[in-house]
């Protein structure tokens, strides 16, 4: 079975449209321009090296600093969406996370919302897509400037598992911080 | 004399055999020797946990586990 998939990948990307542009005037410069592509954290790390595809990247996804990066699963009933937004101070990340949360607890139905030991803020929706055609989970958090969600969707009886949503969201954390210290 | 001592000796012979029986018969009902075996309880079934497939793992998955290609691709997952 294939999990249908998220066109542009990114719904932080639709919530900083208004929020990010708010707060980008009053920015202090910190956003980091240059190659957003070595961001994304690519799954494979923490698999058997295979079980993904990674479709080209989605550079700033609705207009705004960043990428999209989808990966697939080899027997396609599973895909894993990461959308890092880099935007220009840490408020401006959270308060676009804050802001795309209805989004989030939207696209998951009778979702259920716990925190998650990663990177600031880390919360994590799991449960059902509205259609009931899928399991869902999506991660937030930020780091920094950064506001990312990575979207684990996969067969209505094969969540994604809590230990591996932790493990690539803290990766993709120190990925991250590794990025902004560079 | 001769008859007496003929007497005697028969007398003695058949005495000495329903002695001999009696014994016998002392013995078997007195004391048993026969062996009787207490008849086996059947114990609980002994329960090992097997894998989904129902044997001991595949790939060297341990016991409620198998060898399958999920979210982290090939790998042992929990039953």
């Amino acid at each position: 079975m294939k999990i249908p998939t998220r066109a542009g990948g990114s719904l932080i990307a639709a919530a900083v449209m208004t929020i990010g542009v708010t707060v980008a005037g009053f920015g202090s410069a910190a956003a980091q321009p240059g190659d957003y592509g070595t961001l994304p954290v690519d799954p494979n790390l923490i698999t058997d090296s295979l079980a993904y595809n990674a479709a080209p990247p989605t550079f700033n996804p609705n207009g705004q600093p960043g990428v999209t990066a989808v990966y697939t699963h080899r027997d396609g009933s599973r895909q894993i969406t990461s959308t890092i937004l880099v935007l220009p101070d840490a408020q401006a990340a959270t308060a676009t996370l804050s802001g795309a949360q209805p989004q989030v607890t939207g696209m998951v139905a009778n979702g259920k919302t716990e925190p998650a030991a990663v990177g600031t803020g880390g919360t994590t929706v799991s449960g059902m897509s509205p259609d009931g055609s899928k399991s869902v989970t999506v991660l937030t958090f930020t780091q920094g400037n950064a506001a990312t969600t990575i979207e684990f969707d996969g067969l209505p009886k094969d969540p994604a598992p809590v230990d591996l949503v932790l493990e690539l969201g803290r990766k993709q954390d120190t990925a991250i911080r590794d990025w902004q210290a560079a | 004399m001769r008859k007496i001592g003929m007497a005697l000796a028969i007398a003695a012979l058949m005495s000495g055999s329903v002695a001999t029986a009696q014994t016998a018969y002392a013995a078997q009902t007195t004391h048993d020797t026969n062996v009787y075996t207490q008849p086996s309880v059947p114990t609980l079934p002994k329960v090992q946990m097997l894998d989904c497939r129902g044997t001991t793992g595949a790939m060297g998955c341990g016991p409620g586990w198998f060898w399958r290609d999920g979210w982290r691709g090939w790998s042992c997952y929990p039953c």
